[in-house]
């Protein structure tokens, strides 16, 4: 049909009609995509972070699409993504923006400290918020329908410690911590766990955000003569500063950390200064089920590098999949249907294990202790909280 | 805390490698503040950029733009080639930043300077992404141990070069006619332009040394850090901070300044806090300019009138 201008307005007139009296298969429409709002920090010191939260909703998003029901009923996801940057006020704003855009759920940023500034605002709006962040007080903040898809740092820092006393016969702990709320958070699980065993760390030392110089805090803690140093930071870029230091001023003491340690990144960047170190880690390659060989491969085939699959972008994956499964089972999209379905989760099976939901949200309940031998994340024992 | 001589050395170097990047980055601002008028908001990307193009030419396999390049060249001629490029850089900068809006007083000149600053750490993650990059020191070793003393060859390194420039700085402007020529455009460009100094010139010239200053700081101190988009800005607040400190405009100020501050922080962060080493240095900060308002060097406004 030649498409001149009688045509095209009879064409367009009749598709409006069509559309207006609910006929939208006349006029071919596609179904309506399901809204997802994800908040990473794409921009300042922790982009990498947010790049690798990124990558995992995109490669969920992009397979979930490709099937032929796609979530349910034939209806896409449409990720709506806002930066988070690296500063609490930029990500509250993020998150007022996005919740303008008709999102069903939101994927929160990593940073417990920007969770815990954005708590305010999630709390006055019922939809599923998934997070990473790992801060204990994440999921006590009083927000309806928070769910945490990684071990809380109360499981991470007693098993730390734990694994320091028991299994390393540690006697004399030193802390080193990021000042943020992940660091102080995490330090602070420590300190508790040492009291519970009769202990008192014998340094415990904060860096401030974007130090770069750690001389004095490692030669503070080598002062206090510790026989293990538990470090727990966020940042793989700071971890890896922080390790190869440790290493020039000579503080041969065992080495564990929280699950920065064994980021990819950090373990990249640090090289042969991360080499013997221990970690508390969500996963660890060699370990995995189906879903996560699948994760890892189909994730190197599309950006042509691994994954940080714990920090950084297996549980933004897990994220995605456990709310198109949601979605699927109670054929709808409707938020608190959702929390109240995701509540009931048990047993379900994604790249950082199996995930079941306790009354506060906390869907994992185990991480894994884990040495870097020679560049490689070895297990060594697995820690249940 | 008992008092640890050998502790107390480490803190030292360290301190002074730290604060040596201080100075030279102050010194960086504080050329382009003489010249110009104006402080440079991009003095960190000075910083920053020359160091991620240092570690592509550098490592065996580098991602620009998504795609793995190898070049993995010789660093003696790597750091060569960088030079030469920030001198190129520099000129431009001037020629973008600040030579069309010259005339238009010193806010849109600083304004600028803050749109290269974000344009150059935002093209920086598009071009080489999010991924720390680690850039290969000149030395085999990481450490020299000598009894209980563990000194990093990086930190020697960062202290020696830092004193031969600031030596070459006080032959360049004392000793010839260029540096004499810069501070007469310093100190009064209409006056400098009336004895015949092509003030046009000079201007590009001290952004094009202002480059290689902050270029040095970063091939120096990337070692260290490793090569991120926000290394520079790390750098910079410290520098301006160092700057004023030692008095605005005042060359010998910004040296004093930076090692001030590079010093007081990792001192203040032993025998104090690290929880308050930034407190630390802005309280000294808001001291010296209580006391002394022109800073440690500077002139008073009067003088300076």
């Amino acid at each position: 049909m030649r498409l001149d201008r009688k045509n095209f307005l009879a064409t367009t007139g009749a598709a409006a009609a069509g559309a207006a009296f609910g006929f939208p298969a006349i006029v071919g429409a596609a179904p309506e995509p399901i809204r997802l709002g994800t908040i990473p920090c794409l921009t300042g010191s922790n982009a990498l972070l947010g790049q690798q939260e990124h990558e995992g909703a995109a490669l969920a998003v992009e397979e979930i699409n490709a099937r032929p029901d796609k979530v349910y009923g034939g209806r896409p996801f449409e990720i709506v993504e806002e930066d988070a940057t690296n500063d609490n006020q930029s990500a509250v704003s993020a998150l007022n923006k996005l919740l303008g855009e008709n999102v069903v759920a939101i994927v929160c940023p990593v940073l417990s400290t920007e969770i815990q500034a954005m708590a305010p605002v999630m709390k006055t709006h019922e939809i599923p918020w998934m997070t990473g962040g790992t801060a204990v007080k994440n999921t006590q903040l009083g927000v309806p329908g928070m769910f945490r898809l990684r071990g809380s740092d109360g499981i991470t820092g007693a098993g730390m410690t734990n694994f320091a006393v028991k299994d390393k016969k540690g006697k004399r702990i030193a802390i080193l911590h990021a000042s943020d709320a992940f660091g102080v958070g995490g330090a602070d699980q420590i300190v508790q766990t040492l009291k519970k065993l009769g202990m008192e760390p014998v340094a415990n030392e904060q860096y401030p955000k974007d130090a770069k110089d750690f001389t004095a805090e490692i030669l503070k803690i080598k002062q206090a003569t510790p026989d293990v140093v538990l470090m727990y930071i966020q940042n793989p870029s700071d971890t890896a500063i922080i390790l190869k230091q440790v290493h020039s001023l000579a503080l041969n003491v065992p080495i564990i950390g929280s699950p920065s340690l064994g980021n990819q990144t950090a373990m990249e960047v640090a090289g042969k200064d991360a080499y013997g170190t221990y970690c508390a880690v969500d996963f660890i390659v060699g370990f995995n089920s189906n879903v996560a060989t699948h994760f890892l491969t189909a994730f190197y085939k599309k950006y042509h590098h691994l994954p940080d699959v714990g920090t950084g972008s297996g549980w933004v994956y897990d994220a995605v999949y456990m709310l198109a499964d949601t979605y699927k089972k109670q054929k709808g999209t409707d938020p608190k249907q959702t929390i109240a379905s995701l509540k009931t989760i048990k047993n379900w099976n994604g790249v950082l294990g199996t995930f079941t939901a306790d009354a506060e949200g906390n869907m994992v309940h185990s991480v894994s202790i884990g040495q870097n031998q020679d560049g490689k994340l070895r297990l060594v024992k697995k820690v249940t909280g | 805390m008992h008092f640890d001589p050998v502790a107390n050395l480490q803190l030292l170097v360290s301190g002074l490698a730290f604060g040596s990047i201080y100075a030279l980055v102050a010194l960086g601002f504080v050329l382009i503040y003489n010249a110009v008028g104006v402080v440079n908001f991009a003095q960190g990307e000075f910083v920053m950029f020359p160091s991620y193009i240092a570690v592509t030419f550098l490592l065996p396999a580098t991602t620009v733009f998504g795609t793995i390049v190898h070049w993995q060249l010789p660093i003696v001629g790597v750091y060569l080639l960088v030079l030469v490029l920030m001198v190129g850089f520099g000129l431009l900068f001037n020629r973008i930043a600040y030579h069309p809006l010259r005339d238009r007083g010193w806010m849109p000149v600083v304004i600028s300077t803050i749109g290269v600053s974000i344009f150059l750490r935002n093209a920086a993650q598009l071009i080489w992404g999010s991924q720390p990059i680690v850039m290969p020191s000149l030395f085999a070793v990481d450490t020299i141990s000598i009894g209980p003393l563990h000194i990093s060859p990086q930190d020697l390194l960062i202290i020696g070069v830092t004193a031969v420039l600031i030596a070459f700085q006080f032959f360049l402007f004392e000793r010839t006619t260029l540096g004499k020529q810069m501070r007469a455009t310093a100190q009064d460009r209409a006056t400098a332009r009336l004895v015949g100094v092509r003030v046009g010139r000079i201007v590009a010239i001290t952004f094009v040394y202002s480059a290689l200053l902050g270029t040095i700081s970063g091939l120096l101190v990337a070692p260290l850090f490793t090569v991120t988009k926000e290394m520079g800005a790390l750098i910079a607040l410290k520098a301006f901070a160092a700057s004023i400190v030692g008095g605005f405009g005042s060359i010998p100020g910004a040296i004093i300044g930076g090692l001030a501050i590079g010093v007081i922080e990792t001192f203040g962060g032993f025998y104090i806090s690290s929880a308050y080493v930034d407190a630390i240095a802005f309280i000294i900060l808001i001291s010296v300019l209580l006391v002394r308002p022109q800073g440690l060097f500077g002139e008073r406004v009067a003088e300076k009138a």
